[in-house]
């Protein structure tokens, strides 16, 4: 009783140091700041963003230029401006969202040679890199960039000189961050050395075209062998509601192909084009059949430019001025749809580009936010590759990259490999549970704490340490929200390790409760409770307690509240929900280190543990919003224990339960059960559960024989058989 | 829970039925909160027979794109507290063990918030995913 006092004692100021983290996070410098919205509008983007940080000794920068846009940077030597380099603003030019959903605003400088000078982060909204991870690690990790080339073959991870590869050390902890930043910075860098002329285009073989055979084709027939695409844009796409229409309704094909130019333009009207065009020059076509806005936008009456429209083959992007533009004057194919809006647009020569290749037609949009009236960048695109019968030889071979996830699953094959044996194992040894408890007893219960200890010692060290795969509530928020706002696999399955344990929890939450999770695999819960173990094999045991029933039962419902909390936070806000997540003391722990972060965190997370040893698993039982989200789909969990009617008056099982799942009545609370097999072993122990203890003693003062013990966990027969009428429903039976 | 104790077990009326007509039982169950022919807390039946219309009419409003993500999923969840009281005055029961068994047991509280909470979590992810794959709703 004196120690549950002691436990109040303990816990209260565990709290208020919680309460103080939560309440005072130490705010890093970028995270959700507001930008002025002429960071992404004016002209003069360098009045509106450090650009001389990222272009270091550069004292005059230009109005931003080209398209995507960039800003050239000079510096004045001997009077005269000499150019240095260029300065992008990473969201003129991708949307490439980071972890939380959105892009992380990056500045970046680029010297004329394609090196990079200089990475900035003007925003990010990365909960991580607030709390969990500091955001110099960020800064350091950009750092790496520089004198880097553009060009390069740069990813994360080790560097392959074989295969050309630099590798960049990943953020421990951040690594769908990092990999996002990876991408904006290649994809900005390369797009804007594109545009200046450092990185070359591809040269792409020319394509050769079959001239026209038979009759031409339709337009149904056009857009069944793909000749022709559609792009659609839902207004929802572009934060606006829709009204029955869609936001911008496109389709397009490739002109020079003979029989697709003059099925669109008519022969004459094919010839007249081809006459227009140099070598080597291509011309598309476009009608916009519906939608609420042009696709043309206003950009080329300003600045002679198509801003909103863009091809892309590979790596290499090609924009429109007023001179690439032809008015197109009708469609010829029988059952064209109605347009709004047209136009054919020339690709001119030199850029690299082939009609043989696959390309997209990318359209440059904004998203607005509901929220702030902002407007940021969106990229909507339809690929385009002519069809095998338009090629003379049919299609090139073309070798795709992999996506980045599966890069990285690639690269850690072996990892998720040995992670998915090691979770096998596990739901195999659980699976054996009947057998395994029979085999122990209750003063030895190795044969089934040799397989839980061993499961928890690779869960803390390769599992929390070393793979840093520990669940944590962030992602059940995470995903809550992507579920209902903007589902992204690729996003998910960047981290292998994580993603796989997810589909195994929530399987194994289904087939057996949360248990099997928190009981033998989750990292912070088995270390946990490993101390636990640790302090009684130290002698602590006269010092451990559990506290009183009444009060464990009004306590155990705070995790539910905190869930409850974070969860309603979420919507308000995801970037506080995962600042109050710091409830969760796993960041500290495996992430970041014990000792790596500020006070309050150490103290909170070494408090928790350092209170694991005198109870087990306060955390667990009391605050964790994780396991409080696993425990109320273990309401339906399909299998449970084993109970017989004896449990009811008998309180053995109970009082050796350290999770106090087990009711007065015997009865297992499914949410509250850690799947230790405690209980179990004594189930089915004629020395230990003390109905079976009786009977063993009466059979053996009789005489009698001491027949095997039963799966419903009696001597067989205990009794003449009961009048059982359906044992599939009632407790007792097989589970 | 795990029943050690008997007198936990709930079975619905509707417990001996089997295949089809079975499982009509359950959906209806999941879907209707009350119990049909109680004259217990008639007054709070009606008031909630009230609110619950009012939450399908949430749901007819962002169809037709006139209610704010927020207010629905505001909507949903405030009806999704009464359904746990309604269920706790009318059909205080939840199913034990496999979802193609036929065992009930008595809920608590904590049984029906879970229950409701799961439940009313994937039929309101359905519907709303719905609406925003027909564009009624922008997030
Ligand atoms: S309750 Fe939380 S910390 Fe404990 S084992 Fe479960 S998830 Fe891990
Ligand atoms: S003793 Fe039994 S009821 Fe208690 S946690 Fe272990 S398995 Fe669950």
């Amino acid at each position: 009783m004196q120690l549950s006092r002691l436990l109040a004692r303990v816990l209260a100021p565990l709290a208020l140091a919680a309460g103080a983290l939560l309440g005072s996070p130490a705010r890093a410098d970028t995270y959700e700041v507001k930008l002025p919205p002429e960071l992404s509008s004016s002209p003069r983007l360098c009045s509106y963003a450090p650009c001389q940080e990222v272009m270091p000794g550069a004292t005059q920068f230009s109005e931003r230029k080209g398209q995507p846009p960039y800003v050239e940077a000079y510096r004045e030597e001997n009077g005269q401006a000499r150019l240095m380099g260029y300065v992008m603003l990473s969201t003129d030019i991708t949307d490439i969202p980071a972890y939380s959903g959105k892009p992380v605003v990056t500045l970046i400088g680029m010297d004329t040679q394609g090196r990079f000078t200089g990475v900035k982060i003007l925003k990010h909204s990365e909960p991580i890199l607030l709390l969990g991870i500091p955001e110099a690690a960020l800064v350091r990790f950009n750092d790496q960039y520089l004198g880097k080339f553009v060009g390069d073959n740069i990813e994360i991870g080790k560097s392959r000189p074989a295969e050309n590869l630099i590798g960049l050390d990943a953020i421990t902890g951040a690594t769908v961050t990092v990999i996002a930043q990876n991408q904006v910075m290649m994809t900005s860098g390369s797009a804007v050395a594109r545009q200046v002329g450092i990185l070359k285009p591809v040269v792409r073989p020319a394509a050769s075209f079959p001239p026209p055979a038979g009759p031409l084709p339709d337009w149904a027939a056009l857009v069944a062998e793909g000749s022709v695409q559609h792009l659609r844009v839902r207004p929802e796409d572009v934060g606006l509601k829709g009204e029955g229409h869609p936001y911008m309704e496109l389709w397009f094909g490739y002109l020079n192909q003979p029989t697709v130019g003059q099925a669109i333009l008519g022969p004459e009207g094919y010839a007249s084009l081809m006459g227009r065009l140099k070598e080597d020059e291509h011309a598309l076509f476009i009608i916009r059949t519906d939608g609420m806005d042009s696709f043309k936008g206003s950009g080329f009456v300003r600045g002679g430019i198509y801003d909103r429209i863009q091809v892309r083959q590979d790596k290499d992007s090609y924009t429109f001025r007023d001179l690439d533009y032809i008015n197109l004057w009708g469609i010829q194919a029988a059952g064209a749809p109605a347009y709004q809006e047209s136009g054919i647009f020339i690709i001119r020569s030199h850029k690299g580009f082939s009609g043989a290749y696959p390309w997209k037609l990318v359209f440059l949009g904004n998203r607005i936010d509901k929220e702030s009236g902002a407007k940021t960048f969106a990229n909507f695109d339809q690929e385009y590759w002519l069809p095998a019968q338009r090629l003379v030889g049919g299609r090139p071979e073309v070798i795709r990259p992999d996506p980045t996830w599966l890069k990285v699953w690639k690269e850690r094959a072996l990892e998720v490999a040995a992670f998915v044996l090691f979770l096998a194992t596990v739901a195999g040894v659980y699976a054996q549970r009947d057998r395994l408890v029979r085999r122990a007893s209750h003063r030895n219960k190795w044969a089934v704490n040799g397989f839980k200890y061993s499961a928890w010692l690779i869960s803390i060290g390769l599992v929390g340490f070393g793979a840093m795969a520990q669940p944590s509530i962030t992602q059940v928020l995470t995903w809550f929200h992507s579920l209902l706002f903007q589902w992204q696999w690729a996003l998910f399955l960047s981290d292998p390790l994580i993603f796989v344990f997810w589909i195994f929890i929530i399987l194994s939450v289904f087939i057996w409760g949360r248990g099997l999770f928190c009981g033998w695999l989750c990292p912070f819960g088995s270390l946990s409770e490993l101390l636990f173990k640790l302090g009684r094999a130290l002698g602590l045991k006269r010092f451990q307690f559990l506290l009183p029933a009444p009060l464990h039962h009004r306590l155990k419902y705070l995790k539910y509240g905190i869930f409850g909390g974070l969860l309603a936070v979420s919507f308000f806000s995801m970037g506080l929900a995962e600042q109050l997540a710091e409830v969760e003391p796993f960041k500290t722990t495996f992430l970041v280190g014990l000792f790596q972060r500020s006070g309050p965190y150490t103290l909170f997370a070494t408090g928790l543990l350092g209170l694991s040893l005198l109870t087990e698993r306060p955390f667990c039982k009391y605050l964790c919003p994780l396991g409080a989200a696993l425990a109320m789909p273990t309401t339906f969990r399909w299998f449970g224990l084993r109970r017989k009617d004896e449990c009811t008056r008998c309180k053995a099982c109970a009082k050796g339960c350290g999770s106090q799942a087990i009711d007065p009545k015997g009865n297992i609370d499914a949410r509250e059960c850690m799947l230790c097999l405690d209980c179990m072993v004594l189930y089915y122990d004629d020395h230990a559960c003390p109905p079976l203890a009786q009977e063993r003693k009466r059979r053996t003062k009789a005489g009698e024989a001491l027949t095997p013990i039963d799966a419903r966990g009696y001597f067989i027969p205990i009794h003449p058989a009961a009048p059982r009428t359906d044992t599939s429903t009632t407790p007792g039976a097989p589970r | 829970m795990t029943l050690a104790d008997r007198q936990e077990i709930r079975q619905p009326p509707y417990h001996r039925r089997q295949g089809l007509a079975r499982l009509q039982a359950e959906a209806l169950d999941h879907l209707w909160p009350w119990r049909s022919g109680s004259t217990q807390h008639r007054g709070f039946q009606r008031i909630s027979l009230a609110l619950a219309a009012l939450a399908s009419l949430a749901w007819a409003l962002a169809a037709f794109g006139l209610l704010p993500p927020g207010a629905i999923i505001g909507s949903w969840f405030g009806w999704s507290l009464l359904e746990i009281a309604i269920r706790y005055a009318h059909k205080p029961y939840v199913k034990e063990g496999p979802w193609w068994g036929h065992l009930y047991r008595r809920a608590s509280l904590m049984d029906l918030v879970c229950y409701v909470g799961f439940k009313n979590l994937l039929i309101g992810a359905a519907l709303f995913l719905a609406l925003r794959g027909l564009g009624a709703v922008v997030v």
